[in-house]
Formats: C-alpha cells, sequence, structure tokens
C-alpha cells in the first residue's frame, strides 16, 4: 500500500466527517473457501456474523452499513479453487476474502493480489493479540502480515487399536505408543513390520497395512521430515532438497508397496471410500488430519473414536529424522480491490471473524483446533475432548511449510517423483534424479540441493 | 441380397462388444430411480429420493440446480444462435461467392477446422479479461461460438455446395440481387442443414466442460456440466445414485433431441466429421 | 476479367471477426506468452516495482555491497525533522511536539514498533486505527515491502534514499515483480526428462486411440451393413450416445462401471478376486480405459463415414460376389475395403489431430494418473498453466507447450490441404466467373 492512497483515504474520511450526516453505505463483499465442504461452512458463515457485528457497530457510531456477503465454496478441488481465484484476481474480480492455505500468501503477494491486513488492523488490538504467535508468523511472509489464520490443524498418525491388539500389542503398549513415537523409539521401520503382520495374520486385507493419504498434500512432506528432510533453508530462506532424505523417504513407500502393506494403486483412491475404510478398521495405520476426527465419528459413523483409535506424531523414519508433524492452517487473506474501502471493511470482517467465540464454532464443527489462547476459556472449545487432546499431543511438535514463492512448484516436483517410485514407474534414485533435474532448472537459485 | 449368410455369430459378437456400454446405460437409468445398494447389482427400492437435488440445495454454498439450468439452457441457444447465423452467412460467401482472397479464407477455414483449440485456453483468457468478459456467461458464449465456427461454416459449406447453381442463375437473370437471390431462393434449400447445424451446436454448447471450468468460475456463470464435476469431486460423500440422478436430468434434452433429431445428427457428423 | 463480388466480404465479417478476436489473436498470443516467464507470482498483466526481503536476498547472492545492503536493510522508521513536519501539517503541532519529545531521532526497525510507539502519545492520542497507520506512513524511510506502479516513482525513492546510483539498476531489475522475456520455456521442454515422457505417452495414446477408432469403426460400420435395418439401428443408436452424451456424464458411467465399488468389481468378486480399481490399478489398466474411453466416442465417427461409403458401393458387385460363393469376409476384405480407402484415410489424418490436443475425458477419468502414466502433452500444458496442487500457474511455461502443440497441428492441416485436393474445393464460382 502506497502512502499516497493511505493518505487519500485519510483525507476522504476527512471529509466525510466534516459533511456530517452521511448516506447509508451498500457493500458486497464476496468470500469464496476452497478445499471446504459443508462441515467447513463457518469459514463464510462466521463473514456473515462478522459482517451482521460490524453493521450494528457502524449503526451504533451513526453510520449505516448494510453489507451483503456472497459465499461460494463448492470448487472442485484445490486445483481449480486457486485457478479460479488467480484468474479472477488477474481479471480485476477477485472475491473481496479468500480462505485458503498459507502457502499461496508468498505467490500471490508478489503478483500483488492480495493487501497485507496489516495495512487495515492493528495487530495490537484484542482479538488479533491473542491469536497464536507461530499462527500469526504463518499467516505472514517476508516480515509483513499478509492474512490473518483461519484454523489450526496438524496431521497425525492413526493406529487402528483392534488390529493392534491383534499382532500383540496390549492396551498399555497401545497407550504408550505415542510417547514412544515422539521418543523415536517407535519408527517408520516398526510401522512396516507391524503393518506386516497385521496382513499377514489376515487382520486387515493386502494393502490395508498402512494406508496413506491418495493425493498429493503437505501430509508427504511430513515424512520427508521423517527421514532427516529439512524444507527450507533457516538461514538462507532457500528451499531445501536433501537428497538422502528424498529417496529415504520414497524408499519407504516403494517398500511397503513390496511388502504388500501398500497398494501399488492407491494414489488416486476415492477419498470416500478412503475415509470409510480407515473409519471403520479396513486399515491398520494411516495418517490424516486432525479434522478426520468429525469426519469419522459424523459421517462414517465410528461412534467409539477414542476406544478405536489411537493418534500420534508422524514416526521418525531413521536415526537422521524425527517424530514430527506439519500444520497447515488455512487463512483469511483480502484481495487487491479498485476501491480501498471493500479492503478496509474485508479486514474488518476478517478480523471480528477471529473472534474466540466465532472461531471456536469452525474448530468444534469441522473438528480442527482453534487459533487464539482464549478459546480454552469458552465452552463448546473446552469441553471437545478431541480438541483439547490433540492440541496437547500434537501442536507442541508442529511445523509449518514456509511460506516461500516457488514453495508450489517445489511440492510439485517432490510428489511428481513420489508418484513414479510409488507406482513402479520409477526406481527411487530415477526418481531423485529427475526431481534434481527438474529442481534445478526450474527452481534455479532458490533452492539447496544436498 | 444377404440370405446367403447366417447374421447370428456376426449379432453376437457386435452384442458382445456393446456390453460395457448396453450395461452402463441400463445402470444410470436404473440406479438414479432406485435407492443405493452398495456392493450389490441388484436395484434397491424404487425412489425418487436420488432426485431431491431439484427440490432442495444439496449443501449450503451450492447453487440452484435450477439457476445453472438456466445457465446452460442459455450458453447452448446463445452458442446455438450464433453460431447458426454467422455460418450461414460466411459459408455463402465462401461457396458461392467471388471475393478477394476467397482461397486464403478457404485454406485458414480448413486450418481452423482441424486445429487445436482447448491448448489456447491461457491466451483466450487474456482476452476475455481485456475485454472484460472473464467470469461471464457471455464470454464463454463467445468463445465457444468462435472455436466451433470454422466447424459450423464448414458444414454449411457443404450444404450449400449442394444446392444447384440453376437456381440462382435464374435469380440473378430475373434481375435480382446477389443478395435477395441468397435470402430468397438460395436458404430455403439449406433449411434442412441449417436446422441441422443449429440442433448440433445447441448440443455442443449444452455438453461443453472445459471452457465453463475455467473461464467462469464463479457461481454466477456455472453450467451443468461444471457443477455435475464439482458435485462428484466433493470427498464429502460418495453417492453415485445421486451423481447419476443429477446426470439423468443433465441428459433429458440431449435424448430427447437424440430421438427427435437422429438421421440430421448422423447426417451431419458424417458430412461435417467432428472427431 | 472476374467480377468481384463485394458482397462475400460483407457476408464473412461477422465470421472473420469473431475468429480473429477468439481464435487467431489466442494463437498469436500463446506464440508471445512462449517467451515469458509468466506465472502466478509474475501476474500477467504486467508488473510493479517492490523489494521484499527475498528479493533482498538474491540481489545480496549476486553481489551487492554490503554498505548498500545494510542501508536498504536498516532504514526502518525513523522518527526525524522531515516525518514530524509532516506530521504536524496532518495531525497538528501539539501532536507532533509531543511524539517529538517522546521518540525524538528514535529508529523503529518494523511497522509494528513504529505503531506501537505512535500509542505512547497521550494528550494528542491518534484513536483511528487508520490514522495511527497513516502516521506511521509518514516516517517512513525503507523502501522494502512498498509497491511502486512505475520505474521512475521507484528510482526516485531510491534516489532520495541515498543509495549508491550505481546499485539501483540491480536493484531495480530484482525488484521488478512482472514477468520478462526469455527462451527458458523451450530449453526446458527440452531438457526436463518429463517432457519426453510425456511425449511418448501422447504417441501412444493417440496411436492406439486412432487405431482403435479406425478398426473398430469399420468393424461397426461393415456389421451394421450386414444386419436387419432393426437390428442395425438399435446397435448405431449405442454406439452413437457416447458421441452425444455430455463427457462429465460419459465419464461418470465409466467411473461407476471401473470403480472399486463400481460394476466390474462387483461382478468380479462374486468369483472371488478381490475389488481394486480397475481404472487405476496400473498404468496398463489406465491406458485401456482411456484408450476406450475415447475409442467408443471415436468409433461412431468411422461407423457414421465407413457406412456411408459402403452403401455407395453398387449392390451390383455384392451380388455378383455371392452367386460365385464369396464369403462375407472375403466380401469385406475385397469389395468394401478397397473402396473405404479414401474415408479411412480421412479419418485417420482428421482424427490425429484431434486427438493429439484433446485432453478432456483423460482429464475427467484419469486426470494423467497413475503417477502420471496417462499424462499426455496437451494435458501437461493444462496441468502446468492452470491447473495443479500448488496453485503455482506456470504460464510462460505452459504456452510453450501449447505452442509445439499448435505448430505440429499447423503443419499437419497445412500437409492435409495438399494431400485433400484443396483445388477442387475452391472451385470457381460460376456466376462471377
Amino acid at each position: 500500500m502506497t502512502i499516497s492512497i493511505i493518505r487519500s483515504a485519510l483525507m476522504a474520511s476527512a471529509v466525510v466527517l466534516a459533511a456530517g450526516p452521511v448516506l447509508a453505505e451498500d457493500i458486497t463483499i464476496t468470500v469464496w473457501a476452497g478445499g471446504s465442504n459443508e462441515s467447513d461452512s463457518y469459514r463464510l458463515e462466521a463473514i456473515e456474523m462478522a459482517a451482521d457485528m460490524l453493521s450494528r457497530e457502524s449503526a451504533i457510531a451513526g453510520q449505516e452499513l448494510n453489507i451483503t456477503v456472497e459465499k461460494k465454496l463448492d470448487f472442485g478441488d484445490w486445483p481449480e479453487f486457486k485457478q479460479a481465484v488467480t484468474l479472477a484476481a488477474e481479471a480485476g474480480t477477485a472475491p473481496n476474502i479468500v480462505v485458503t492455505s498459507h502457502l499461496d500468501i508468498a505467490p500471490w503477494s508478489e503478483a500483488g493480489y492480495i493487501v497485507p491486513v496489516e495495512d487495515y488492523l492493528d495487530l495490537d488490538s484484542w482479538p488479533l493479540n491473542n491469536i497464536y504467535d507461530n499462527l500469526m508468523a504463518v499467516a505472514a511472509f517476508d516480515d509483513v502480515q499478509w492474512g490473518l489464520p483461519q484454523d489450526a490443524e496438524s496431521r497425525p498418525f492413526f493406529f487402528w487399536k483392534e488390529t493392534m491388539r491383534g499382532i500383540g500389542y496390549s492396551d498399555a503398549e497401545i497407550a504408550a505408543l505415542p510417547a514412544k513415537v515422539e521418543a523415536g523409539e517407535y519408527t517408520l521401520e516398526n510401522v512396516l513390520a507391524d503393518a506386516k503382520k497385521a496382513v499377514e495374520a489376515g487382520l486387515v486385507e493386502e494393502g490395508y497395512g498402512f494406508y496413506p493419504r491418495v493425493s498429493n498434500g503437505p501430509d508427504y512432506a511430513q515424512f520427508y521430515q521423517s527421514f532427516g528432510g529439512e524444507l527450507q533453508d533457516p538461514e538462507t530462506g532457500k528451499l531445501v532438497l536433501d537428497k538422502t532424505a528424498m529417496e529415504a523417504m520414497y524408499q519407504f513407500f516403494v517398500d511397503a508397496v513390496a511388502a504388500g502393506v501398500t497398494r501399488k494403486n492407491h494414489i488416486g483412491t476415492d477419498w470416500s471410500q478412503w475415509y470409510n475404510e480407515v473409519a471403520n478398521g479396513k486399515a491398520a495405520m494411516w495418517h490424516g488430519g486432525t479434522w478426520h476426527y468429525g469426519r469419522y465419528t459424523k459421517t462414517e459413523g465410528n461412534t467409539d473414536f477414542f476406544g478405536t483409535i489411537e493418534f500420534s506424531l508422524i514416526p521418525a523414519g531413521n536415526a537422521n529424522g524425527r517424530a514430527n508433524t506439519i500444520t497447515h492452517p488455512l487463512v483469511y487473506l483480502v484481495t487487491n480491490q479498485e476501491t480501498d474501502r471493500a479492503e478496509e471493511i474485508a479486514s474488518q470482517l476478517i478480523k471480528i471473524a477471529s473472534e474466540p467465540r466465532i472461531n471456536s464454532l469452525h474448530a468444534i464443527k469441522s473438528a480442527h483446533l482453534g487459533i487464539a489462547k482464549e478459546q480454552s476459556n469458552i465452552e463448546l472449545y473446552a469441553n471437545d475432548r478431541w480438541a483439547s487432546m490433540a492440541t496437547e499431543r500434537l501442536l507442541g511438535a508442529a511445523n509449518a511449510q514456509p511460506n516461500h514463492v516457488q514453495y508450489g512448484a517445489f511440492s510439485e516436483a517432490l510428489w511428481k517423483g513420489l508418484e513414479a517410485s510409488w507406482t513402479g514407474i520409477k526406481t527411487p534414485a530415477e526418481a531423485i534424479a529427475e526431481v534434481e533435474a527438474e529442481l534445478k532448472a526450474t527452481l534455479g537459485d532458490e533452492v539447496i540441493i544436498r | 441380397m444377404r440370405h446367403n449368410f447366417r447374421t447370428w455369430p456376426l449379432l453376437l459378437i457386435l452384442s458382445l462388444v456393446s456390453l460395457p456400454l448396453i450395461i452402463m446405460y441400463v445402470f444410470q437409468v436404473v440406479d438414479s430411480f432406485t435407492a443405493p445398494k452398495p456392493g450389490s447389482l441388484i436395484p434397491g427400492a424404487v425412489t425418487f429420493e436420488n432426485f431431491r437435488f431439484l427440490w432442495e440445495t444439496p449443501d449450503p454454498g451450492r447453487s440452484s440446480i435450477w439457476q445453472v439450468t438456466f445457465n446452460t439452457f442459455v450458453f447452448a441457444t446463445s452458442v446455438a444462435v450464433i453460431i447458426t447465423s454467422i455460418s450461414m452467412t460466411a459459408a455463402y460467401a465462401l461457396s458461392r461467392l467471388n471475393f478477394p482472397a476467397r482461397g486464403f479464407f478457404l485454406g485458414g477455414l480448413i486450418v481452423l477446422h482441424g486445429f487445436p483449440t482447448v491448448t489456447l485456453i491461457i491466451a483466450i483468457f487474456l482476452i476475455l479479461q481485456f475485454l472484460g468478459l472473464y467470469d461471464s456467461l457471455f464470454g464463454v458464449i463467445l468463445v465457444k461460438s468462435a472455436l466451433e465456427l470454422p466447424f459450423g461454416i464448414w458444414i454449411m459449406k457443404g450444404f450449400y455446395d449442394t444446392v444447384p447453381w440453376e437456381i440462382e442463375m435464374a435469380g440473378v437473370q430475373d434481375g435480382a440481387s446477389r443478395f435477395t437471390v441468397w435470402r430468397r431462393l438460395v436458404l430455403p434449400q439449406v433449411q434442412p442443414g441449417l436446422s441441422a447445424l443449429f440442433v448440433l451446436a445447441f448440443l455442443l454448447g449444452w455438453s461443453e466442460f472445459v471452457l465453463p471450468l475455467v473461464l467462469a468460475p464463479g457461481s454466477d456463470a456455472q453450467v451443468l456440466s461444471t457443477y455435475l464435476a464439482a458435485l462428484i469431486a466433493d470427498d464429502s460423500k460418495l453417492d453415485f445414485s445421486l451423481y447419476k440422478a443429477v446426470g439423468m436430468f443433465y441428459a433429458l434434452p440431449v435424448i430427447f433431441i437424440y430421438l427427435v433429431f437422429q438421421k440430421k445428427l448422423m447426417n451431419i457428423y458424417g458430412g461435417g466429421t467432428k472427431g | 476479367m472476374k467480377r468481384i463480388n463485394w458482397l462475400g466480404l460483407g457476408l464473412l465479417a461477422p465470421a472473420f471477426c469473431i475468429v480473429i478476436f477468439f481464435f487467431l489473436a489466442p494463437v498469436i498470443l500463446t506464440g508471445f506468452f512462449a517467451f515469458t516467464n509468466m506465472s502466478t507470482s509474475t501476474g500477467v498483466t504486467g508488473g510493479e516495482y517492490v523489494l521484499n526481503q527475498t528479493g533482498l536476498r538474491a540481489i545480496e547472492d549476486k553481489g551487492l555491497p554490503e554498505a548498500t545492503l545494510k542501508q536498504l536493510k536498516n532504514a526502518g522508521y525513523r522518527v526525524d525533522a522531515k516525518g514530524l513536519a509532516a506530521m504536524a501539517e496532518q495531525f497538528g503541532e501539539n501532536a507532533a511536539a509531543e511524539f517529538a519529545e517522546l521518540h525524538g531521532d528514535a529508529l523503529f526497525t518494523s511497522r509494528r514498533d513504529m505503531e506501537r510507539a505512535l500509542k505512547d502519545l497521550r494528550a494528542n492520542q491518534i484513536r483511528s486505527t487508520r490514522d495511527r497507520k497513516a502516521a506511521a506512513e509518514l516516517f517512513k524511510r525503507s523502501v522494502l515491502n512498498e509497491r511502486f506502479a512505475t520505474e521512475d516513482e521507484f528510482r526516485a525513492v531510491l534516489i532520495e534514499a541515498n543509495i549508491n546510483p550505481a546499485d539501483h539498476d540491480a536493484i531495480v531489475m530484482q525488484a521488478y515483480s512482472g514477468w520478462v522475456w526469455t527462451k527458458e520455456n523451450i530449453e526446458l521442454i527440452f531438457t526436463l526428462p518429463s517432457s519426453l515422457r510425456y511425449a511418448m505417452n501422447t504417441l501412444m495414446y493417440v496411436g492406439l486411440t486412432l487405431s482403435f477408432n479406425v478398426l473398430f469403426g469399420l468393424f461397426l460400420a461393415i456389421s451394421i451393413f450386414y444386419l436387419p435395418p432393426r437390428t442395425s439401428a438399435i446397435f448405431s443408436t449405442i454406439w452413437f450416445l457416447p458421441r452425444v452424451l455430455p463427457p462429465v456424464l460419459y465419464v461418470l458411467m465409466w467411473k461407476w462401471f471401473t470403480w472399486d465399488t463400481g460394476f466390474i468389481a462387483t461382478t468380479l468378486s462374486w468369483v472371488g478376486v478381490a475389488p481394486k480399481n480397475w481404472m487405476l490399478d496400473t498404468s496398463t489398466h489406465a491406458w485401456v480405459v482411456i484408450v476406450l474411453i475415447n475409442g467408443f466416442v471415436g468409433a461412431s465417427l468411422g461407423m457414421i463415414l465407413f457406412s456411408s461409403a459402403i452403401k455407395a458401393i453398387p449392390t451390383s458387385m455384392l451380388h455378383a460376389s455371392e452367386v460365385d460363393g464369396a464369403s462375407r469376409i472375403q466380401q469385406a476384405r475385397y469389395i468394401i475395403l478397397p473402396q473405404l480407402r479414401w474415408p479411412i484415410l480421412f479419418v485417420t489424418s482428421y482424427q490425429t489431430l484431434s486427438l493429439l490436443t484433446s485432453f478432456e475425458y483423460i482429464l475427467l477419468s484419469t486426470d494423467g494418473g497413475p503417477g502420471r502414466a496417462t499424462e499426455v502433452w496437451s494435458l501437461a500444458a493444462f496441468h502446468t498453466a492452470l491447473n495443479n496442487y500448488g496453485g503455482n500457474l506456470q504460464y510462460g511455461l505452459g504456452a510453450a507447450f501449447a505452442m509445439l502443440l499448435v505448430i505440429i497441428g499447423i503443419i499437419a492441416s497445412l500437409t492435409y490441404l495438399r494431400f485433400f485436393n484443396f483445388r477442387e474445393m475452391i472451385a470457381k464460382p460460376r456466376i462471377e466467373g
């Protein structure tokens, strides 16, 4: 935001004040949410609630402000959503507010599609000063606060308790698993061995010993970290391709296929089918996200989540790596609009939507984690067993993926490599060579290859 | 003349290879009207429950089916009108009139006719944006019409080519202008071609998927193809019966048109050859 | 001398305009884009000038002098005379005086600290957030994270900030956020191992689907010819429908047919085969399904064209052969096939081109999977430029992919043009002639 715009806005408001009572102001705020379905409806409805609140506040301040909120969440999938937002922004018809991955901040800010919320909001004021600092950091890029975190989550590893019992674990041992994982005593090697036992004992079908995510996603960066990989070099801020870690990670999935515990054709499995299977014990071990709790217990009919499922961090892969989990918060971003006023109101709306009470509605309905400290004092949130357990067990060890302009290309390349080795089209070594060539060519100096 | 041959072996082979399609059609219809029974092929009880999307919106945030249907109808009709009316004039010029660079235009038409179209979508986006037509139904209509236009002209030219010269000669000798001759004498001759092209262009518009997907992602301009695709992509439920019911609704006009215009369509595909 | 009819141009004009705008212009633009580095982060419509941490790091790597770097990094917000004067003008002498007393000559590295400092005002509080932010801007001396619309504006600020003029060019170049011309896309396509794979996939896709279309179209046409009219009408409907049904619905039917819980899996589970996804199980499955999905659509074209060609064969020839005792296969081989040479050639050349560039059915069914095994060239162009999980849309690279297809398309069309007797088509109009 240039000085001149702020200055003219300032003058405009001075003129308004001088002119005395003002006419009613009507404004339409469009909000689009990606990767969302019905249970995430509060991503949009929170904005509606905030609009109501802001109108009331304005009315008391003597200004009539009518805000119409237009919502859209039925985008096919993430790629379609991002394509839609990007092209709309290019065409100057971007929605005022978007709910999207924090990874979009870097490219979208570079392209000028979004404006920093810090141009409009006092970050030291309520409720922003109550949001966890690390989450605020995730919504910032290059020291500028571009957006506000919309929710938090992390991506745990799950065990089906009955199957674990079937291969010889006692209840106490199962309960101790999360701690053993965290300490690095239970690793992905154990995962393979146990999954194999479960398949061989006939407790789960072949290919269901370890049942990973079916498409590209931050989850796979976790496995890279499990083998000691690092995503970003803390000193230079460049992306890092650790070839040893990456190859070990690819190899892990190849081994899982070879051992018959993971299906070779697993990628591309239908999500609905996948959810249904893991929620009802068809898989021995798998990984997912904290929001899966809501899905398993509501849609998929698993009424005894805590009695049937144990969860932990993603285990370490080998001695180089660590047990970890990635948090991938969605963020509210305000897009660049023709009038400063629209940006200002959009910023106010996302601020109000970040109220702990409003955010708790989303957190509990969609089984995400809260964004603000005070949410532990909201009964709805505090009484939720899953939210409190998941926060305690996972969030401490959680890190986020780096906000970097080229991270999308980086992650896409890593996934291509994994896909090729997993499906047996290439060996891990060949896949790594191709990934290296591709990253060198497309990212150039912005990636460090080790 | 075919009495020498027994037809049943041929019939058998043909039925066998057609079996997948027949199964798909049959279950498409049956599943949309019966209760879903996962893991079984025997249909459940007859129900209209799968069609509930017609009177209630499946999820908040999804557009109403009637708005979407209306959009699709406007889209398909406009495409048909534009393609038919423009092809009607342009094809006549190419077929019958002598004007500068006619050969060039004809050659260009043939090059465009068999041309990669969807690969141009990035550039098309930019042009729409430049014209302020991005994310509007009108923009997609123009693009779809433009991309199918060479095909339309090609077909119409084929129809004009079959009109006997004598009709025009006679008209010109009676002192009518070329324009009048075209309007009064030639157009009635190609009327079957025009209606066939109209129907075909309507179908092309009705089925189009990639263009609205990329060029009109907002909710205002959604059409049935993107609606159905978004429904299928939504991972919160896998409900083939619902998809099939929506598909049934989507396909109704197509089937109707097919039944009525079957001959015409086959004919035009044969002449126009759209792969 | 031929008469020229200007009406022709008039009648052609609407078509000409619309084709120019939405067809030729995109072709030309695609050619231009292919030589740019356009992507999500550069935007399409031209750039602005903004220097952020990332940019700073990049020019540091390129050897920007330490002094300049420090200057850029540490400018921050300074409560200096110039800022205070501006503040006095906008917020009153008193506010400026009080602020000078509180934080005169202070240097704040971050905007947040600057705003906090402004909150220290007691007698002359700035209450509204907007106003406070505006006040903070008055003291901003850093050029970081600020967007400038033009190069001149940006250079002016660099001069004002006393940056060594020798370094301006490097800084300006780095700060430009828009796209630039480059030849890298083409080079990239020829060096990336993945593009070779896409090319091979495309060859395989076109080759297999085309063979299926022609052979199966022939089979259909000949069988339909020999069947009684009523029966043949049923079969031609069955095989014509895939062409008229909307692709989304048609592919949905295939999904249902091949899904883990779909028809094939359920039927085979009766004989003890474990259910699996028959579309995406291995790359072979995916290829078979892709070829069938496209082939079932394409075969009808062959069916229609070949049927009408067969009907044109004089029945006397067939009668004669029957009298000679020719079997049906012999009849097809020696009488029908030779008559179909031209239609076959036409279908082949026509469909080569359209298959080369079509990706709709693949996008809807396998989306290039599993493991990019069915990612064809045109789909790769689409994914690169418009549709991927990272949301990293590389328009430039995608356009380069598309451009190669466009070139192939033009060359192929021109070749066909020679081949299929263009002269005959442009037979001179008789009235003017």
